[in-house]
C-alpha cells in the first residue's frame, strides 16, 4: 500500500497495567494504519484492549499503566515523546474524540454551547462569524433542532441522542484529521442508534475525516468502516476490508463473533419447541394495566389522574412454558410492566392474574408460595448481586426463604444450581467482583432458579453483556425452558434477539401496545408504522459501505 | 425556588419560637434567680422581695415567658436584669465583635479549604498530599482551646510576635486590630478548615476521575481550565454543605475561643449571662445564634442549587 502518509500508525504497541500481582500486558504488539479519509473499525469484547488502544492514539494513559513497547505515530510524530504543550495542541485540534457515554462525559455544570465554544477559543480556530455563531452552526450540522436554543441548555436538559450529537459536534469543531469514536452508540435506543450512525456516515462523506471506530457491535462497525480490525486478549487477530471480513473471516475468533451476532435478516432456525409445555393454558394474564409515577393531589395523597400514566392500559396473556417479549424504546413503559408483574411497583389500575388467581399488587402483600413462583432477573448483575456476599450465600438465600432444606441439603442444591447455569462448583466461594459480567448474570439466573419459579421476568438482562456472552446466556435460558417448562416475560429493546427467542411479542410505544401477536407474523409483516421503523433501525451487516481495496 | 425559600423562612420562625421556649425552661431549672445573683451576700429577705417585684420575678414562669413573647412581637427584647439596660443596646456591640471575628475567620477559611483541598486532590498519594493531610488530621483531633493555648504559648509568649489577649477595644488602627484578632482567628480557622479540606479532597478526587474531566483533557484544554471550570464547580457542593455544619460549630466554638482570648464577643456574654441568670439576654443571644445558623444553612442550600443546574 503505497499512498499518502497514514494519519495514524501503530507500530507494535504494548501497554501494561499494574494489577495486584505486578504488571500484566493488556495490549500486546498491536500494529495498524489509518489512511486519510479512511474509517477503521476496532472490534472486540470488553477487556480485549480496544479502548486502551483508542486512548493511546490520543497520548492518554489510563490508570496505572505504562507503555511496554512500540510507538504511536500521529502524522509521523511519536505521540508519547511529544512535550505536554504539543500534545495539548494536538488533542481536540487534530484528534477529535466521541466518548461512550455522553451524559457522563459532558460537564454537568456548563452549558453545552460553552463546552463547544471553549475548544474553538483554546485552539484559536478562526471563526470569522464569531464563536457563538460558529457553535450554533456546528450544532445545526449534527442535526440538532433549534440549535441556538440547544446551545444554551445544560447537558441534562438534552436527550441521550442529542447529547451524543453535541459530543460529535464537539469532536468535529476544530476540523480534526482523525476522530476517535469509543462505542458511540452503546446505550442508545435502536432508532437513535440508527440516526447517529447515519449522521456519522454523512459527516464522513462530507468532511473526509479519518475515523477510528471502537465497538463491540460488529453490525454498527459494518455501517461506517471500510476496514475492520479484530482484537482478542490484547492482540490484533485479524484486520481486513469489511466485506471480506464478514464473508471470509480467517480467524476462529472472528468467526465466533460473527456467528454470535443475532441476525434480524435471517429467519430463525433450529428453535426447539419446549417439550414440557402441555396445553396452551395461560399462566399470566395482564388486563388493562395502568401505571403512574406521578404523585396525585396535595402532599401526594389521593390518586393521580389518568393523564400522567406511564403505562396506559396494557393487556396481554403469557402461555405456560412460552416466552412473551415486550419490546420498545427506553421510556416506553416496558420495565414498568415488568416491575408491576414482579410486584415491585403498584399499578394505578388494572389486574394481573397468575394461574387464574388475581395477584395482590405488591410482592410483600403476596403469599409466600406466589412470591416463589414469580422471580425477576435484573438488567445489571453488578448492582443486583450483593458485592459483600459469596455466590454460595447469594444462592442459599432463596433456598432458606422458600425451602425446607438443611445446611447440607442447601450446599448440595447450590452446587446443582451452579451446574445448571454451566458454572463450576468452585465458584460457590467467590464473590461477584471475581466473576466476569456474563458469569455474574448466570449467578443471577441461578438465584432466580433457586426459588423454583414458574415465571421468570427478564428485564433487559442481556444489555450489559457482550454479543458472544449474550448468545450463550440466551442458549442457557432456552435450554432451561425446555427442561423445566419455564415461562419467560422477556423485556428487551433488541429486535434480533427477540425474534430468535420469543414466541409472542408485544411492541410498546409510549405506554401502549401498537402491535401484539405471534413474533414471526408480527416481524415479517408488521402493520404498525412504529414496528416498521424499529425494524429498519436494526443495523444490518449487508449494508456495509463501498469497500476500499 | 422562591417557594422553597419562603417555606424555609416560615419553618425558621417556628424553630426560633421553639428554641426560645426550650432555653427559657432550661434556665428556669437552674438554681437561684437573678435577684439573688445581683444582691449576693447583701441580700436580706426584704431587699430580695423588693428586687424580685421590680424585675417581675414574682410572676409565674409561664406569665414571664408570655410577657417576653408579647413584647418581642413589638420589637422589644426586654431589659437586661443585671445591667439594667435594653437588651438590644447591650448585646449589639458584642454581636458586632463576634461578627467581625467570624468574618475574619471566613475570609481565611474559604481560600484555605479550597486551596488545600485542591492541592491534596491533585497530588493525591504523593508527599504534598500526605504532609497536608497529616497536619489537617492533627487539627481535627485537637480541641480548639488546646490550639488556642498552643498558639498563645508559641506566638505570644515565646516569640512575642502577637498579643495573647484580643482586647479589641484598645485597637487604634486597622493594623492593630488585625494583630489583636490574628490568634483567635487562626484558632477558629484551624479547627474549621480541617473538615472542609478533607471533604474538598474527597469530592474533588471523585470529580477528577469522572468521564467529563477526562473528556475535557482530551479536548486539549489547559490544566487550569480543566480544574477551575470543569472539575471545581462540580466538587464544591459537599464542601459547601460541610461549611454550613462548620458555621454551626463555630457558633458554639466561638464561646470557647472567646473565653481563651478574653475576646469581648457574644459567646463570653452568653457565659456571663447564664451565671447571672439574666434571662432576657440569654434568650436574645440564643435567638441571634439560632437565626445565624438557620440563615447560613439556607444560604448553603441555595448555593448548592445554584451550582448544580439539575437542581435549578
Amino acid at each position: 500500500m503505497s499512498g499518502p502518509q497514514p494519519v495514524a500508525k501503530l507500530e507494535g504497541l504494548c501497554v501494561d497495567y499494574r494489577g495486584a500481582d505486578g504488571w500484566s500486558r493488556a495490549v500486546d504488539g498491536v500494529s495498524f494504519e489509518i489512511a486519510p479519509g479512511e474509517a477503521l473499525g476496532l472490534a472486540g469484547e470488553s477487556g480485549s484492549g480496544k479502548t486502551t488502544v483508542a486512548y493511546s492514539l490520543m497520548g492518554e494513559q489510563r490508570g496505572a499503566s505504562r507503555i511496554g513497547g512500540g510507538r504511536v505515530l500521529f502524522q509521523g510524530r511519536d505521540i508519547f515523546s511529544l512535550p505536554e504543550k504539543d500534545l495539548l495542541a494536538l488533542r481536540g485540534r487534530s484528534i477529535g474524540f466521541v466518548p461512550q457515554n455522553p451524559m457522563a462525559s459532558l460537564t454537568p455544570s456548563m452549558k453545552v454551547g460553552r463546552q463547544i465554544g471553549e475548544m474553538l477559543r483554546f485552539h484559536a480556530v478562526p471563526a470569522p462569524q464569531g464563536v457563538p455563531a460558529r457553535v450554533v452552526e456546528l450544532l445545526e450540522s449534527v442535526g440538532i433542532p433549534n440549535p441556538a436554543a440547544a446551545a444554551r441548555r445544560y447537558p441534562h436538559e438534552l436527550s441521550g441522542g442529542q447529547q451524543q450529537r453535541v459530543a460529535i459536534a464537539m469532536a468535529l469543531a476544530c476540523k480534526p484529521d482523525l476522530v476517535i469514536l469509543d462505542e458511540p452508540t452503546t446505550g442508545l435506543d435502536v432508532t437513535t442508534q440508527k440516526r447517529i450512525l447515519d449522521l456519522l456516515a454523512g459527516l464522513k462523506r462530507e468532511t473526509g475525516v479519518s475515523m477510528l471506530y471502537v465497538s463491540h457491535d460488529l453490525a454498527s462497525l459494518a455501517q461506517i468502516c471500510e476496514r475492520v480490525a479484530v482484537m482478542q486478549k490484547g492482540r490484533l487477530v485479524e484486520a481486513a476490508p469489511t466485506r471480506s471480513l464478514f464473508e471470509r473471516p480467517r480467524h476462529a475468533y472472528t468467526r465466533s463473533l460473527i456467528a454470535a451476532l443475532p441476525r434480524i435478516d435471517v429467519p430463525p432456525e433450529g428453535r426447539l419447541e419446549p417439550l414440557a409445555a402441555p396445553a396452551q393454558d395461560a399462566l399470566l394474564e395482564v388486563d388493562d394495566l395502568r401505571i403512574s409515577y406521578a404523585r396525585g393531589g396535595f402532599l401526594g395523597l389521593g390518586r393521580p389522574s389518568s393523564g400522567s400514566d406511564t403505562v396506559k392500559g396494557v393487556s396481554f396473556t403469557v402461555s405456560r412454558g412460552k416466552t412473551f417479549a415486550l419490546i420498545g424504546e427506553s421510556g416506553s413503559g416496558k420495565s414498568s410492566i415488568a416491575r408491576a408483574v414482579a410486584g415491585l411497583t403498584a399499578p394505578r389500575d388494572g389486574t394481573i392474574r397468575f394461574n387464574g388467581q388475581p395477584l395482590p399488587a405488591l410482592a410483600r402483600q403476596r403469599p409466600m408460595h406466589l412470591r416463589q413462583k414469580i422471580q425477576i432477573i435484573f438488567q445489571n448483575p453488578d448492582s443486583s448481586l450483593n458485592p459483600r456476599k459469596s455466590v454460595r450465600s447469594i444462592l442459599a438465600r432463596p433456598l432458606r426463604m422458600f425451602g425446607t432444606l438443611d445446611a447440607a441439603g442447601r450446599e448440595k442444591r447450590v452446587i446443582e444450581l451452579l451446574e445448571s447455569v454451566r458454572l463450576p462448583a468452585s465458584y460457590a466461594g467467590r464473590r461477584p467482583h471475581q466473576l466476569s459480567g456474563g458469569e455474574r448474570q448466570r449467578v443471577a439466573i441461578a438465584r432466580a432458579l433457586a426459588a423454583e419459579p414458574e415465571l421468570i421476568v427478564c428485564d433487559e438482562i442481556l444489555s450489559a453483556l457482550d454479543v458472544s456472552v449474550q448468545a450463550s446466556v440466551l442458549q442457557l435460558l432456552e435450554t432451561l425452558q425446555r427442561e423445566r417448562g419455564l415461562t419467560y416475560l422477556f423485556i428487551s429493546h433488541d429486535l434480533a434477539v427477540v425474534r430468535w427467542f420469543a414466541r409472542h411479542i408485544g411492541v410498546l410505544s409510549d405506554g401502549a401496545f401498537c402491535e401484539i401477536g405471534d413474533t414471526e407474523t408480527t416481524l415479517s409483516a408488521p402493520t404498525s408504522p412504529y414496528t416498521v421503523q424499529l425494524l429498519e433501525a436494526v443495523p444490518r451487516i449487508d449494508a456495509s459501505p463501498q469497500i476500499v481495496t | 425556588m422562591s417557594k422553597m425559600v419562603l417555606t424555609r423562612l416560615g419553618m425558621a420562625l417556628i424553630s426560633l419560637l421553639a428554641v426560645s421556649a426550650i432555653i427559657f425552661w432550661c434556665v428556669e431549672f437552674l438554681p437561684g434567680d437573678a435577684a439573688e445573683r445581683i444582691l449576693g451576700r447583701n441580700a436580706t429577705p426584704e431587699s430580695l422581695a423588693l428586687l424580685r417585684e421590680k424585675l417581675h420575678l414574682n410572676l409565674s414562669a409561664g406569665e414571664r415567658y408570655l410577657h417576653w413573647l408579647t413584647s418581642l412581637l413589638s420589637g422589644d427584647f426586654g431589659t437586661s436584669l443585671v445591667a439594667d439596660r435594653p437588651v438590644l443596646d447591650y448585646i449589639a456591640s458584642r454581636i458586632a465583635n463576634t461578627a467581625l471575628l467570624s468574618g475574619f475567620a471566613l475570609i481565611l477559611y474559604i481560600p484555605i479549604s479550597i486551596g488545600f483541598g485542591i492541592l491534596t486532590a491533585i497530588y493525591r498519594g504523593r508527599f504534598t498530599d500526605h504532609a497536608i493531610s497529616v497536619i489537617v488530621l492533627i487539627f481535627m483531633c485537637l480541641p480548639e482551646f488546646v490550639i488556642g493555648i498552643l498558639l498563645i504559648s508559641i506566638f505570644a509568649i515565646k516569640l512575642a510576635w502577637l498579643p495573647p489577649l484580643a482586647l479589641i477595644g484598645s485597637a487604634q488602627s486597622f493594623g492593630q486590630l488585625v494583630e489583636l484578632m490574628a490568634l483567635p482567628t487562626i484558632t477558629i480557622v484551624a479547627a474549621m478548615s480541617a473538615y472542609a479540606v478533607r471533604m474538598m479532597r474527597e469530592s474533588l478526587i471523585e470529580v477528577l476521575d469522572s468521564s467529563y474531566v477526562l473528556m475535557a483533557r482530551l479536548k486539549g484544554l489547559p490544566k487550569w481550565r480543566v480544574l477551575l471550570f470543569h472539575a471545581l464547580p462540580n466538587a464544591l457542593g459537599p464542601a459547601i454543605n460541610i461549611t454550613a455544619l462548620n458555621v454551626a460549630w463555630m457558633i458554639g466554638g466561638v464561646v470557647v475561643v472567646e473565653a481563651v482570648f478574653e475576646f469581648p464577643g457574644i459567646g463570653r456574654l452568653m457565659v456571663d449571662s447564664i451565671s447571672h441568670k439574666d434571662v432576657p439576654v440569654i434568650l436574645a443571644i440564643s435567638i441571634v445564634m439560632t437565626g445565624a445558623y438557620i440563615v447560613t444553612n439556607l444560604v448553603a442550600d441555595l448555593l448548592v442549587i445554584l451550582l448544580n443546574p439539575k437542581l435549578r
